[in-house]
């Protein structure tokens, strides 16, 4: 049994909107280049929301300055999800986010003017622990109870959706709001520089060129009701989260093992929990950063799974960039619409199959398949591995 | 939560009381003193030391404690693994954020790796092989009320035996944050690490049984949510034997305990609390029942209710 979905929302590099999101997909337009928001980092370019911290307070409505970025595009996207819908006495309504970074584009102003002793505002770091930039979602939409923050580096996204399908299928909620949100900071860039995987190239997941990933940023988030919620409220669900797992890996600190271990698992709980077969997938909504590591054993993962019937997949990172936190939720939104529209997206600069798997992702956008079934993969350091399943609603 | 009864089989804190490998320490337990420091166990018992070298203080508290936990249990493997921490690895963060604001050219990334919050429930299952479901919650101070949560959720969904805990570690600009922000603590800003095993299963290691556990953020009453948890468990006020609270004692409650003076103040203070019911419980057959309410933030509520296992 699954769980429904009756709202998205997303904002990404490509778009401040779910629609604008899938123009641009559909387009084969990526939003990835130089940055103009975001100040002296190193990176030559990244996959930012093109828009302002005062353009995202005044479009939302937000007066203070002591506002996380993270919580402006987490604002956004939920906003977008959760859409007309009202609070609610008798539905009991959570919310919960994914963020792997908090409100670090706000503690590192203050730390450049600590360091330097240059009257740092010690205000600024209110806004930094995960929990608050999720505290401050709630707050702007009026959702109290059930409020938690997941942060499990770049699968968190997908496992705030995987923990909020478990809390309605056990009772504990009727509806959740999930989802994931990151905004780009200095703190994040170097560190991917750091680990020599920040490509100053446009990335190319599963090229055999491929040298590493650009970061991004943005939200998504989904509503998911369950049935006692949706007799409530009248909503008519667009999609369905059927299946989902989590597995460690247990190889590296960062690193994913050769064997794709940890991959292979959450790929085959995922689906055997969908209660589908293999051959149902439709497409798979690869994590695919670009990076060396995570491509090839993602690709092995894909073997272990499917064999030599790997359905059509693709790595949607080359349009929007590696949200990290905000990854598994933004996909998870393409996903839906994968199924809504029926489309498989292009995996953008893909030209070569990697030498020792020889997998090719669809390469161009494909609109003549019915997409019922998506998988989609999000893994993170910590050797965090996650899969979701989602179906067309019947 | 209210189906099957779960159960504590193994507990271990790391803290800046005498609290690791030390069965019983409750009944002895005073304030933290003026003179504290974090009390470290023989980490090289546990951890292998090329990696013990390269781990903060969350990181060392939290597996060894882990590990501790796991023998303690006479378990192989968890089925999984849940942490709940509130504001993370602080130490790498800073280092790394310091080195990318100071240093030019290629950075060591070494504290960057090690920055994520879910850096500990890595290293745990790494350090024992664990290829189960691993996640961690940080919801500041509903942290860990949050991580047991989903462990109970687990349990409910089929799993035997879970290791769950929470970490924070204190760093030295902490003290000056919350200097220039005027945070009132009460107590002094400490580290700690609290580890259990939460299972399905009544085994001769069973320490206490978790009844109920309750979070609410945005909190509007909570002596009204107090009373309808206790009502949920069948419960008054009155029926409570100790309760152990951060924020206000609970009125009409046999006895009333602030935790805080006890483990001094970091975000998950409260896992340290149940360890010191689930200790409590075992030690002294007097107490049936302990309430954990947890205010430390007053618009975040955590309630955990802890009972006796009758022999």
């Amino acid at each position: 049994m699954g769980v429904s979905i009756t709202g998205i929302g997303v904002v990404s590099a490509i778009g401040m909107s779910v629609e604008e999101n899938l123009r641009s997909l559909r387009e084969s337009k990526s939003g990835i280049g130089p940055l103009h928001y975001l100040q002296g980092t190193k990176a030559s370019r990244a996959g930012e929301v093109k828009a302002s911290n005062d353009d995202l307070r005044r479009a939302l409505g937000v007066s203070t300055e002591y506002v996380s970025r993270t919580s402006l595009l987490g604002l956004q996207a939920a906003r977008e999800a959760w859409g007309d819908n009202k609070r609610s006495g008798v539905i009991r309504t959570g919310l919960i986010s994914a963020t792997s970074v908090g409100g670090m584009d706000r503690s590192e102003v203050f730390y450049k003017d600590y360091l330097s002793q240059n009257k740092p505002d010690y205000q600024l770091l209110t806004t930094h622990d995960s929990g608050s930039t999720t505290e401050r979602i709630a707050r702007e939409l009026g959702i109290t109870g059930y409020i938690n923050t997941l942060s499990t580096a770049c699968s968190s996204g997908a496992n705030a959706i995987m923990l909020g399908a478990r809390l309605i299928l056990q009772g504990t909620l009727d509806r959740v709001l999930v989802g994931g949100t990151d905004a780009l900071s200095g703190f994040t860039i170097d560190g991917f520089r750091s680990l020599m995987i920040y490509d100053e190239q446009w990335c190319r997941p599963f090229d055999e060129s491929r040298a590493g990933l650009n970061l991004g940023e943005g939200a998504g988030f989904l509503l998911l009701e369950g049935e006692k919620s949706l007799e409530l409220t009248g909503n008519v669900p667009v999609c369905q989260v059927s299946g989902w797992a989590n597995a460690a890996d247990a190889y590296h600190q960062t690193a994913s093992s050769p064997d794709g271990k940890g991959a292979t698992l959450a790929i085959e709980n995922a689906i055997r929990r969908a209660g589908i077969g293999l051959g149902d997938i439709s497409y798979v909504n690869a994590h695919g950063t670009g990076t060396k590591n995570n491509d090839h054993s993602e690709s092995v993962a894909l073997k272990n799974v499917f064999g030599d019937h790997i359905p059509p997949f693709s790595s949607t990172k080359a349009f929007t960039g590696h949200t990290l936190a905000a990854a598994g939720a933004i996909e998870a939104v393409f996903s839906v619409l994968a199924i809504q529209q029926n489309l498989i997206y292009p995996n953008l600069n893909y030209q070569t199959p990697i030498a020792e798997t020889g997998l090719a992702p669809v390469a161009q956008l494909n609109t003549a398949v019915p997409v019922n079934a998506v998988l989609s993969n999000s893994f993170g350091f910590g050797g965090n591995n996650s899969s979701l399943v989602f179906t067309r609603y019947e | 939560m209210n189906k099957t009864a779960l159960y504590i089989t193994a507990a271990s804190t790391v803290s800046h009381q005498p609290t690791f490998g030390n069965a019983g320490f409750s009944a002895a337990l005073g304030p933290v003193g003026a003179d504290h420091a974090l009390i470290s166990p023989d980490y090289k018992a546990y951890i292998e030391a090329g990696l013990l070298r390269r781990m903060s203080k969350i990181l060392r508290m939290s597996v060894a404690c882990s590990k501790e936990c796991i023998a303690q249990a006479g378990i192989g493997q968890p089925d999984a693994i849940v942490v709940g921490t509130g504001l993370g690895c602080l130490q790498d963060t800073e280092k790394f954020l310091n080195t990318s604001l100071t240093v030019e050219g290629l950075l060591p990334p070494t504290s960057f790796i090690q920055s994520t919050h879910n850096t500990m429930a890595g290293q745990i299952s790494l350090s024992i092989g664990n290829h189960g479901y691993n996640m961690t919650h940080t919801q500041n101070t509903l942290s860990f009320e949050h991580a047991l949560l989903d462990a109970s959720l687990l349990l409910h969904e089929g799993d035997r035996n879970v290791l769950v805990g929470a970490a924070d570690e204190h760093i030295d600009i902490l003290d000056d944050i919350t200097g220039q922000l005027a945070f009132e603590t009460g107590a002094a800003l400490t580290s700690g690490a609290s580890f259990f095993i939460l299972s399905s299963e009544n085994t001769a290691y069973t320490m206490a049984e978790l009844a109920d556990v309750h979070v609410v953020g945005g909190v509007a009453g909570i002596q009204e949510e107090t009373d309808a948890f206790l009502g949920r468990n069948g419960l008054a006020t009155k029926d409570v034997d100790l309760v152990l609270f951060a924020g206000n004692p609970v009125d009409g409650a046999l006895k009333n305990v602030p935790y805080l003076a006890l483990s001094g103040v970091y975000a998950t203070a409260s896992a340290f609390a149940l360890h010191y019911a689930a200790d409590l419980l075992q030690a002294d057959r007097g107490v049936r029942n302990v309430l954990i309410c947890n205010a430390l933030r007053e618009s975040n509520l955590g309630l955990t209710l802890l009972r006796t296992v009758e022999a």
